[in-house]
């Protein structure tokens, strides 16, 4: 029995060894980034997903910030004046894995016992949801750069701070887009609309800012159909049938990458056609069109930023992400993400110190006033967001995407109602 | 909704319980000849699309084809798996915590490696098929789904002729009823095991290929699908294939209508309302807390008891 007991004891102790070992390599291969401290730095920490669902904004995010971080080393660093001298920007990385409690114990940890002066991350809401109750915890600033949901904001948090646009804004102006459409005679007045949205405070918002467009301008829509659906989900027939029975003109969904592409291509086997269809902020994305081809064509996005804005630094700020990355910056993801790790530089050299409250005090007063993003400014309100206007974008076939409205900032005409059949 | 209407939504809760099935199949029969909860089978599936997806843009075969060559390919590599770690656990007749970590450490492994080789980019099998549809009347069926559900019958349908007709079929069964029984009648439990653990192996490799046509996948590609495994075995009974089946059909049929159909209510009075669609993920868990109450060992043994009292 005893030798039984061992000989089992043994094989146990082999099995694990063999999958610690196994694990080990992996982790080796593929861990945190952390790099060896040294003292005459700046430590920023940066909590984003580069694994799990959202890896591909996540990973895009990261090296919006990674180019800032290097572009103001390469300047020879932020000058502190309580030292006497710049000092270059430190990044300390931690991989959330997409995993909104995985997101706050790394936040958590970065404000708490890494040294870090100010963190930057929180892609998505979700996550950024969750990091958020940290700042104030730790009296650390923390500048989501993925997070856009107003309910982060209501809470009278103080050092938490966002630069991401009110998502209700993306409902907003989409509803705007709409209703000149309507009003050029591109679209009938009085269309039905059906909205299915993510179950997040994101869903929550979009619908609200649409609704209270809709609301102000009586006659444009009518709302037929408001369902909400959990990210993630596998399965869109049931929903998507929903939405037929609502015989909606404008099918209007608010979804992450992930799900917006499931959901389009159940939408397509489906047979299901609308006058104008969004999927919120997701629309042009390169992952997008290649998974669903020409299916993606006339689906129109709300987006905080597009490498076609006419701003000369927001040209410069495309060529430099592809020379420093090596591919083309097909998304809004990183300039926020840029910008956030600017404004936060910004901040740093006007407090003179690596004094948390005073960097949060600075933030408070600062404004980025080359801003890569939609006019020029970037600068936060009392509630720590920042407020600036969306572009709206239409994919066109070929590949192609054009912004559309507003108006002085359109690269092409919007095309509706939709061709596609 | 009309009489069209639900029978567009039956159709396509039969074709996603296909899928759901041949993805679920490859667990059950591991955990009935070794009583190993198979953590790993994400990790499987996973590797499954990201099979066919190397097989069709390097080699320009067609998924479904790429699917079926998973078959021997994983088969060999769940050999190989249980070779290297399986093998070295205890036996047990209930699943231990030993073989929950190591299969749970092995996904890890498996989801980390796909990242070194793949990225984390989201990708797609983009064939003529995937955007298609057959209109029958006021039905639009995706032919994509269509053909994935004949490919996933056809295997369940191989299997079952195995489990029933051949030598390794005998012995897995034998295992499954009574393992200390079969040793004595000379079933070599180790090689059946190893050849369970690859036959478990090819079917997520198999499943995991077809559903890279159905959906988008990345490295965290699975993990959804996992627990809907779970909730389908748990349906159909742990240790049977036809069960797997009869799990997978009621659960796509309650996902699909349980949003569509509206339930009567009694709040100050019976009225009739819809189950929003951001609860449809709770009903598999809900499925599954109701049958683990009143079915522990799932829908079969409903029939089994029939069949035993006739």
């Amino acid at each position: 029995m005893r030798g039984t007991l061992i000989f089992i004891g043994q094989n146990i102790r082999r099995a694990s060894i063999l999958a610690l070992a196994l694990g080990g390599i992996v982790t080796l291969c593929t861990g945190s980034s952390r790099a060896a401290v040294a003292d005459d730095t700046i430590k920023i920490g940066v909590v984003l997903p580069t694994t799990g669902s959202e890896s591909k904004p996540g990973q895009y995010q990261k090296e919006g910030i990674e180019l800032a971080i290097k572009q103001i080393n390469d300047a020879g660093g932020i000058m502190v004046k309580s030292k006497g001298k710049k000092l270059k920007v430190e990044e300390v990385f931690y991989d959330d894995g997409t995993d909104s409690k995985k997101s706050a114990s790394l936040t958590e940890r970065a404000m708490s016992s890494d040294g870090v002066v100010a963190v930057l991350g929180g892609y998505s809401t979700a996550l950024g949801t969750a990091e958020s109750v940290m700042a104030d915890r730790y009296k650390t600033p923390w500048i989501t750069t993925g997070a856009g949901a107003t309910a982060i904001f209501g809470k009278g948090y103080q050092y938490a701070f966002g630069s991401l646009s009110p998502v209700a804004l993306i409902g907003t102006t989409s509803a705007e887009f709409l209703g000149s459409l309507m009003d050029q005679g591109k679209l009938k007045k009085g269309l039905k609309v059906a909205m299915v949205v993510e179950n997040t405070d994101h869903g929550t918002d979009y619908v609200q800012g649409f609704t209270d467009w809709s609301n102000k301008h009586p006659g444009y829509f009518q709302i037929v159909l408001n369902e909400k659906f959990e990210l993630g989900a596998t399965d869109f027939s049931g929903i998507l049938q929903k939405v037929k029975n609502s015989h909606a003109d404008i099918f209007l969904s608010d979804a992450h990458l992930p799900d917006y592409i499931t959901m389009h291509r159940q939408y397509l086997q489906n047979g299901l056609h609308h006058q104008m269809v969004s999927y919120g902020a997701r629309g042009p994305e390169a992952n997008a069109r290649q998974a669903l081809g020409a299916g993606t064509d006339y689906i129109f996005a709300g987006i905080w930023w597009s490498n076609m804005l006419p701003y000369p630094q927001a040209k410069k700020f495309a060529t430099d992400y592809k020379a420093f990355t090596g591919h083309d910056v097909d998304s809004w993801y990183a300039a926020p993400a840029y910008d956030g790790m600017r404004i936060l530089a910004q901040a740093i050299a006007a407090a003179g110190s690596l004094d948390k409250t005073a960097i949060r005090d600075a933030l408070k007063k600062a404004q980025l006033k080359d801003s890569v993003l939609p006019g020029q400014v970037l600068k936060f309100a009392a509630n720590g967001q920042s407020e600036y206007p969306f572009v709206i974008t239409q994919n066109k076939p070929g590949n192609k995407v054009d912004i559309v409205f507003p108006k002085d900032a359109a690269t092409g005409e919007p095309v509706a109602p939709n061709p596609n059949k | 909704m009309d009489a069209v209407e639900y029978l567009d939504l039956l159709l396509k809760s039969l074709l996603l319980a296909g899928v759901y099935a041949a993805m679920a199949v490859g667990m059950t029969v591991i955990y009935g000849v070794m009583k190993i909860v198979n953590l790993a089978h994400a990790g499987f599936l996973m590797l499954g699309a990201y099979f066919a997806l190397e097989m069709f843009q390097r080699f320009h075969v067609d998924p479904i084809l790429g699917s079926v060559l998973a078959l021997p390919v994983f088969f060999l590599f769940g050999m190989a798996v249980h070779w290297l770690l399986i093998r070295w656990l205890p036996k047990s007749d209930t699943p231990t915590l030993a073989s929950l970590l190591l299969m749970f450490g092995f996904w890890l492994v498996l989801q980390n490696i796909a990242y070194l080789i793949w990225g984390n980019e989201d990708q797609s099998i983009l064939t003529p098929l995937t955007l298609s549809s057959v209109q029958i009347g006021q039905i639009s069926i995706p032919k994509v789904n269509l053909v994935v559900f004949a490919a996933a019958v056809f295997c369940m349908a191989v299997l079952q002729i195995v489990f029933h007709r051949s030598w390794f079929g005998r012995s897995m069964r034998a295992l499954i009823q009574n393992p200390y029984a079969a040793q004595i009648v000379g079933v070599d439990d180790q090689k059946t095991a190893r050849l369970t653990f690859g036959l478990g192996a090819a079917f997520a490799g198999f499943a995991g290929g077809l559903l890279g046509m159905l959906f988008s996948f990345s490295p965290d590609f699975g993990r959804p699908f996992l627990l809907r495994s779970f909730v389908i075995i748990v349906l159909g009974g742990l240790e049977s294939v036809s069960g797997v089946a009869l799990g997978a059909i009621l659960l796509a049929i309650l996902e699909t209508f349980g949003i569509n159909i509206p339930l009567p209510v009694y709040w100050h009075g019976w009225s009739f309302h819809y189950l929003p669609p951001s609860y449809q993920q709770v009903i598999p868990f809900a499925l599954l807390v109701v049958v683990l109450l009143i079915l522990p060992k799932g829908l079969s043994s409903l029939f089994n008891r029939k069949w035993k009292a006739a």
